[in-house]
Parts: C-alpha cells; sequence; structure tokens
C-alpha cells in the first residue's frame, strides 16, 4: 500500500528534520533512491516549484512529493504526516515550556542536531552535485550564483529567477 | 476568536508567506501581537525560538503554538490546516500545469537553471546553519564523523541521525559529565 509507505516517509521527516525547510531535503533525496515515486529531477524541479509558491518551503515540498507518489489524495496524506508529529511535539512543549528547553538531554539532542543536519545537507549537495560534474555550463552558473551571494544569501525567489532566465537564454543562443 | 476566524487569518498567513521559515516572524508578529494583541511579544518571540530547536518544519510550528494558546488542541489543527490551505492548492495546480509545458524546449531551459540553482540553495543554507551554530570542537566532530559515515556507507538520514544523537548524548552525559 503506497498509502501507508507514503504516511511513514512524511511522518519520519516531521519527526526528525530539523533546520528549516530545506533540512527536509537529504530525506526526500533518500525517498527518491528506495522507492521509485519521483527522480531526482523531478527533486529538484519540486523543491524549485515549492520555493516560488507561497506556504512553507518544507510544507509545498511534501505536498509536492505526495502528489508526484499517489496523486491529491498522496499530497493531502504527506502534508499531514509530515506536521503530525510537530502538532504533538507542540502540545506537549506548550505545556512544560522553560522546563523543556532547559533540559539537560533536550539541550544535548539539539546541540548534537546541529551539526548532524549540516552534514546531511553537505552530503545531498554533494550527491546533487556529481551528476552535474560533466555539464561545464551547470558548473559555470552555479559559481556564478555562488559568488553572487558571497556577501548575503539573498531571498531564494532570487537565485531560482535569475537561473530559470539563464537557462532560457541559454536555449535560445543554443549555447 | 471563534475557530472560523483563527482559520482565516492562518489562511492568509499562508497565502503571504514566501521564501524560507524565518519570513514567518514579522508576519505572525503584524497579525497577532499587533493588530489584535492576542499574543504578548515576549511570548512570540518563545514560540519563534522553540518552533527553531523543535524537528518539523518552523513556520508550521509557530503556528501550531499560537494556535494552541488561543484555542487549545482544535485551535492547533486549525492552524495547521489553514496555513497549508492556499499553498496546498497552489501546488496542486501548478504541477498540473508543468506536467504540460515541460515538453517545451525553453521550459526545458529554464527547468535546468533551477535545478542548479536549487544546488546553490543548499550550499546556502549549510553555510548559513553553519553561521548561526556555536562552533566547537564538539560540532566540529560531530560534523565530520557524520558526514565521513554518510559518504562511505549508505545510511539513511534516520539512521544517521539516531546513531550520531546517541553518540553524542552519551559523550555529553558521561565525558563532559553533564546532568
Amino acid at each position: 500500500m503506497i498509502y501507508i509507505h507514503l504516511f511513514a516517509e512524511f511522518f519520519k521527516i516531521g519527526l526528525f528534520s530539523f533546520g528549516g525547510g530545506y533540512a527536509t531535503i537529504p530525506f526526500l533525496y533518500h525517498i527518491s533512491q528506495v522507492y521509485n515515486w519521483y527522480s531526482l529531477d523531478e527533486l529538484t524541479q519540486m523543491v524549485a516549484v515549492a520555493s516560488i509558491t507561497p506556504g512553507p518551503v518544507g510544507i509545498n515540498v511534501a505536498t509536492y512529493a505526495g502528489l508526484k507518489s499517489a496523486g491529491i489524495l498522496g499530497s493531502a496524506l504527506a502534508t499531514a504526516a509530515e506536521m503530525l508529529p510537530s502538532l504533538f511535539l507542540v502540545i506537549i512543549v506548550s505545556k512544560l515550556l522553560r522546563k523543556f528547553s532547559d533540559n539537560f538531554y533536550v539541550k544535548s539532542i539539539i546541540e548534537t542536531l546541529k551539526p548532524i543536519s549540516c552534514a546531511l545537507l553537505t552530503s545531498v549537495a554533494i550527491g546533487l552535485l556529481i551528476p552535474d560534474l560533466k555539464d561545464i555550463k551547470a558548473l559555470i552558473l552555479l559559481a556564478l550564483l555562488l559568488v553572487m551571494s558571497w556577501k548575503s544569501k539573498k531571498d531564494p525567489l532570487f537565485y531560482i529567477f535569475i537561473a530559470a532566465v539563464i537557462g532560457i537564454i541559454v536555449v535560445l543562443l543554443k549555447i | 476568536m471563534s475557530l472560523f476566524k483563527l482559520f482565516l487569518i492562518f489562511v492568509k498567513i499562508g497565502a503571504v508567506l514566501l521564501g524560507g521559515g524565518y519570513v514567518i516572524l514579522p508576519i505572525m508578529n503584524s497579525e497577532f501581537v499587533e493588530k489584535r494583541s492576542l499574543i504578548s511579544h515576549d511570548d512570540m518571540i518563545d514560540y519563534f525560538a522553540l518552533s527553531q530547536s523543535l524537528p518539523g518544519i518552523i513556520a508550521a510550528n509557530i503556528s501550531m503554538f499560537v494556535g494552541y494558546k488561543l484555542r487549545g488542541k482544535w485551535g492547533a489543527i486549525t492552524a495547521m490546516v489553514g496555513v497549508t490551505f492556499v499553498p496546498f492548492w497552489c501546488i496542486v495546480l501548478l504541477a498540473s500545469v508543468l506536467g504540460a509545458l515541460t515538453q517545451n524546449s525553453y521550459v526545458q531551459g529554464a527547468l535546468w537553471g533551477v535545478g542548479v540553482s536549487v544546488i546553490a540553495l543548499i550550499m546556502l543554507t549549510v553555510r548559513e546553519m553553519w553561521q548561526k551554530s556555536n562552533k566547537n570542537i564538539y560540532f566540529y566532530t560531530i560534523f565530520i564523523l557524520t558526514l565521513a559515515t554518510l559518504l562511505v556507507f549508505k545510511l539513511s538520514p534516520i539512521q544517521t541521525i539516531l546513531i550520531f544523537t546517541i553518540i553524542g548524548v552519551l559523550y555529553k552525559r558521561f565525558a563532559e559529565g553533564g546532568k
């Protein structure tokens, strides 16, 4: 049953992803390798669409991934499954509030999750970069985007828009 | 505040929210602290900090904290459904149009560029997380151990998180003697 797997996978994302919307990408990357719900190309497309539509990126990408995997019912299920752990945690934490953030185990887990999240995202960036290593145009565009953000990170929309325009120009000029 | 009114406010917040999770704090402040004085400014800052330290999506977490504070668990559920309402239909509509458009070579070109920009966005997110973290020997050690393990073995993100969180907490408990 695809719905049970879908629910379980996105519930896990809601429970274990840490550090904002893009932190869910390592999980989605893993899903694309284990199940045949969507390809890697489709994953980057989903992240882009999730970034340019309103709403939290992490939720949007779950909606999209659910839609790709199992239609509209799948997208509702993935969205709800990803938010469900937060619902329980928010209710528990609201009752404990400050006691929660002063707890030794909570503090240690949070302090440990930061470097782990960084490492997970770095490994995904490496994984996505490897197929592009043969594509010199992609490497130049990537370098260009990174140079533009050298001083300060701009809105994600900015990078997506610039990159899309450059992509169209490349096709127009048949570079 | 009726649940329906709460739902409408969160529908609006979901509709105007663009970009990363950090954009939500000013929007929530304007709706619940400034316009309606339902939540104190200090509480909102607390919720935001807690939302970042909890797993899950930051914007969803803070919405549910506010919903729970105002109307208990049904308030939290209302906030959850409300904040995803507009984004959900946007994705469903755009996805159905996008499928037909991908035959066009200009759209393909644009998608190629967008694919590259996603790699850049992931790298920039790593940089941002890196800059915001308190980087001590503990941070570097866990980071390097985790990355090295991921490059050598095929572990799922959850296996990785469980293994290294347990190692980290045991280390803090026994080697650093914390309680």
